[in-house]
């Protein structure tokens, strides 16, 4: 599709995210939560979407809360939106009053078709990124996305491959390969990224715990299950419990991905790229997989 | 790919590898409201939170209050009243279901009559329903501490020849008015584990009833004719009886934080109607199956416990008296919610002044609309008629189901431009004519006392529209 169009930049058309990528950026607006000089400097190569919410008990009627509250939430949403206005970019703002932060944040970046969430956390400059891949991630986008972000700058990326033990079905060293291929493939200097793996039970505690090491954590959104359930998300415990901002790169959307795989060529091609490079032992991403069934291969 | 002239405005931005962002709106009134000045208004209740408010609204009074005083006016034939009842209370529900699905609005049947039928009957409708559920939540109260009472008293606690059903009454009456002003999540959270306990318990006690009365358990059930009155005193029992399905139109108070309110709505509205309806006809035929209906009779309010007795023993009889107690605490607790919505609905259309939808931005919480809930209550709980209460509330609520018939009524004739339901009653003439003619009728079996205070309050509403409110147009307003 979009590579059919004259002119179109072939390159561009490997990407497993949109360029620019689109950020969404969830703030407690009436709690006084403000967003880092740096974080917006750092988002400058994105579309950034500045969602202000106000989290309200059930027993509170939210049209009750908007009409008494609406006016000071839009302004302090401008203020943000200022920010990054200021630091030449244009960015969309939404304001919400809900009983229930995760239903609001999962349905504006459903909507928006976001590429990426941030869950601020203080910090400051940001030169250092810390790449926590584990299994049944998109490396790819978790690349693109680290890769778009730096583009021309000075940061420097760790890429840590976990593998949750013995007999995981996850192999980190390919993974974490794969995503320096793609990083050095979009002209981040080699120098520029360090690659490791461990294997580790506790995978989440383990990122928090080495978050003082980075200014800020690049991580997939997890796969659902039971755990996730009864503890919350992983990216939500590891922005609770870390000391550094967490960008949380969510799975493509399936129905945008299966929109996309009917006979249309760009991303069937970006997909066998994908496989190419990664040489057919890295971990398939789900909505790629989709793209494969397609494939004449 | 077609989009890509319409996403043109952004399209200068070299979009690849993914479809483009086409920036939908929000689908409006499905997962989220827009206001005017385009903030978003998240909807966070699902189908089964709305059942849950309904059952939990209505269940406090019918299965522990009515077996014994149904059975003592119709025999087993009781059941049948309840039947009716919850064939009268669907005919009102089918008809909120619309009006909720056209306006999904908070504020429930308030909001449909104001816009239907003008500011004055909404007005009068308003106000007398918030002191009507102020009624309601004070009956279900002192219910509360007549459990109380009864469990120390089965449990064998001497407390002597202090009187305790009023001072626990009050204690806890304060205490939930607390929990909706500070607690954060735990009021919404309380509510349907008190609904899922009970529900629980329910289950279990008409389960094993129900075997018992088959014979399952090798005791002959006690036979007796269906209906040993004739049956004109069925009819009387179901006016008496239909107290206990009070309620379901309080699903329609949240319906602007209901997902996806054009399905959810009316199937929450009908399903707790219909699961009440279930129970209260079991409970009736599995209490006329244990004892004669002139043995239950004599039992008079703690019938139910007696049948549970006659099971298990005295376990049995506490089980039913805690079940007693979680029923009225969720009816307690759903109508103190209702009443703050209510006064919330009134006061956003400036009939009550604004002052009264304020909220404090540290808890969150309506505080003046939940003290204006609060405090009446008290006041009503240690003035103490229980029969008086139940029928007071009864006696408002079934002037607000008449005249939401009428309001669809209205509503299909001059069928507004706005006017778009999602789901529409069949033979809307009918249904809602016989919901507005029942519930006109069941006000007329009250006592004269019941039915002189509901005037009363009616009269004070329509005279503090004409003093405070009288510039306030609502006829059509969305």
């Amino acid at each position: 599709m979009w590579g059919d169009l004259p002119g179109e930049d072939l390159i561009d058309a490997d990407l497993v995210i949109r360029e620019p990528p689109v950020i969404l950026l969830p703030v407690e607006v009436l709690e006084g939560q403000t967003i880092p000089d740096t974080v917006v400097e750092f988002l400058a190569p994105a579309d950034v979407i500045v969602l202000g919410y106000h989290v309200l008990p059930e027993q509170t009627p939210t049209e009750q809360a908007s009409m008494q509250f609406e006016d000071r939430a839009q302004e302090a949403v401008d203020d943000i939106a200022q920010s990054f206005i200021d630091a030449g970019g244009d960015p969309e703002t939404r304001v919400v009053f809900t009983h229930d932060r995760e239903q609001t944040i999962d349905r504006v970046a459903a909507e928006l078709g976001a590429t990426a969430i941030l869950l601020s956390n203080p910090t400051g400059e940001i030169s250092e990124v810390l790449v926590p891949i584990r299994g049944a991630i998109d490396v790819g986008r978790l690349a693109d996305l680290v890769a778009t972000l730096l583009a021309g700058g000075a940061g420097h990326v760790t890429l840590w491959g976990i593998a949750a033990g013995e007999g995981s079905e996850f192999d980190a060293e390919s993974a974490v390969d794969t995503a320096a291929e793609r990083l050095r493939g979009r002209g981040l200097p080699a120098e520029q990224i360090t690659t490791e793996t461990t294997t580790a039970m506790l995978q989440i505690h383990d990122i928090v715990d080495r978050s003082d090491e980075a200014d800020i954590i690049v991580m997939g959104e997890g796969r659902e299950s039971l755990l996730a359930v009864l503890l919350g998300e992983d990216a939500e415990r590891v922005a609770e419990g870390a000391v550094a901002p967490v960008l949380v790169v969510r799975d493509r959307d399936p129905d945008a991905a299966a929109a996309d795989s009917d006979g249309e060529t760009a991303d069937a091609k970006s997909a066998t790229t994908e496989d190419e490079t990664a040489g057919g032992s890295a971990p398939e991403p789900q909505p790629d997989q989709d793209l494969d069934a397609d494939d004449p291969e | 790919m077609s989009d890509y002239d319409g996403a043109s405005a952004t399209a200068s931005d070299t979009h690849a590898g993914e479809t483009p962002p086409v920036i939908t709106p929000p689908a409006d009134d499905e997962e989220a409201t827009v206001t005017e000045a385009g903030t978003e208004l998240e909807r966070t209740i699902g189908l089964s939170g709305g059942i849950s408010i309904g059952v939990g609204t209505m269940i406090g009074a019918g299965i522990f209050v009515f077996p014994g005083l149904a059975a003592g006016g119709a025999g087993p034939a009781a059941a049948a009243s309840f039947g009716i009842g919850a064939v009268i209370a669907l005919l009102v529900a089918l008809p909120t279901s619309e009006l909720a699905t056209a306006m999904p609005k908070s504020g429930g049947g308030y909001y449909f009559i104001s816009r239907a039928l003008g500011a004055l009957p909404g007005a009068v409708v308003g106000l007398s329903i918030w002191l009507g559920l102020v009624f309601a939540t004070a009956f279900y109260l002192v219910g509360f501490g007549s459990y109380v009472a009864a469990v120390l008293a089965e449990a064998g606690v001497a407390v002597g020849n202090v009187p305790i059903v009023i001072p626990f009454a009050l204690l806890f009456g304060v205490f939930l008015t607390a929990l909706n002003l500070f607690g954060t999540e735990n009021a919404a959270a309380l509510q349907n584990y008190v609904v899922g306990l009970l529900l629980t318990i329910l289950v279990f006690f008409l389960g094993y009833g129900g075997l018992d009365a088959l014979g399952v358990f090798g005791r002959a059930s006690t036979p007796e004719t269906f209906a040993p009155f004739g049956p004109l005193p069925v009819f009387t029992t179901a006016a008496l009886v239909f107290t206990s399905y009070l309620g379901f139109a309080q699903v329609a108070t949240v319906a602007g934080d209901i997902k996806r309110p054009g399905r959810n709505l009316p199937l929450a509205m009908v399903a707790s109607v219909v699961i009440v309806g279930i129970l209260y006809v079991a409970t009736i035929f599995v209490a006329t199956s244990a004892f004669g209906s002139e043995t239950l009779a004599s039992f008079g309010e703690t019938a139910i416990v007696e049948v549970a007795r006659s099971f298990v023993g005295s376990t049995g009889a506490i089980a039913i008296l805690i079940a007693g107690l979680l029923a009225t605490i969720s009816s307690a607790n759903a109508s103190i919610l209702s009443t703050s919505r209510a006064v919330f609905a009134v006061s956003k259309d400036e009939i009550i002044p604004r002052f009264a939808s304020r909220m404090n931005l540290r808890y969150g919480t309506p505080h003046v609309a939940l003290t204006m809930a609060g405090g009446p209550v008290l006041v009503l709980v240690a003035f103490g008629e229980v029969e008086v209460l139940a029928e007071v509330a009864s006696f408002l609520h079934l002037v607000m189901y008449c005249l939401m018939c009428v309001a669809l009524i209205v509503m299909r004739r001059d069928e507004p431009e706005w006017y778009d339901p999602a789901f529409r009653v069949p033979a809307h003439r009918v249904v809602a004519g016989l919901g507005a003619v029942a519930s006109a009728g069941l006000i007329l079996f009250m006592q004269p006392t019941s039915q002189i205070v509901g005037v009363a309050i009616m009269l004070v509403s329509a005279g503090w529209y004409k003093y405070y409110a009288s510039d306030v147009q609502l006829k059509g307003v969305l």
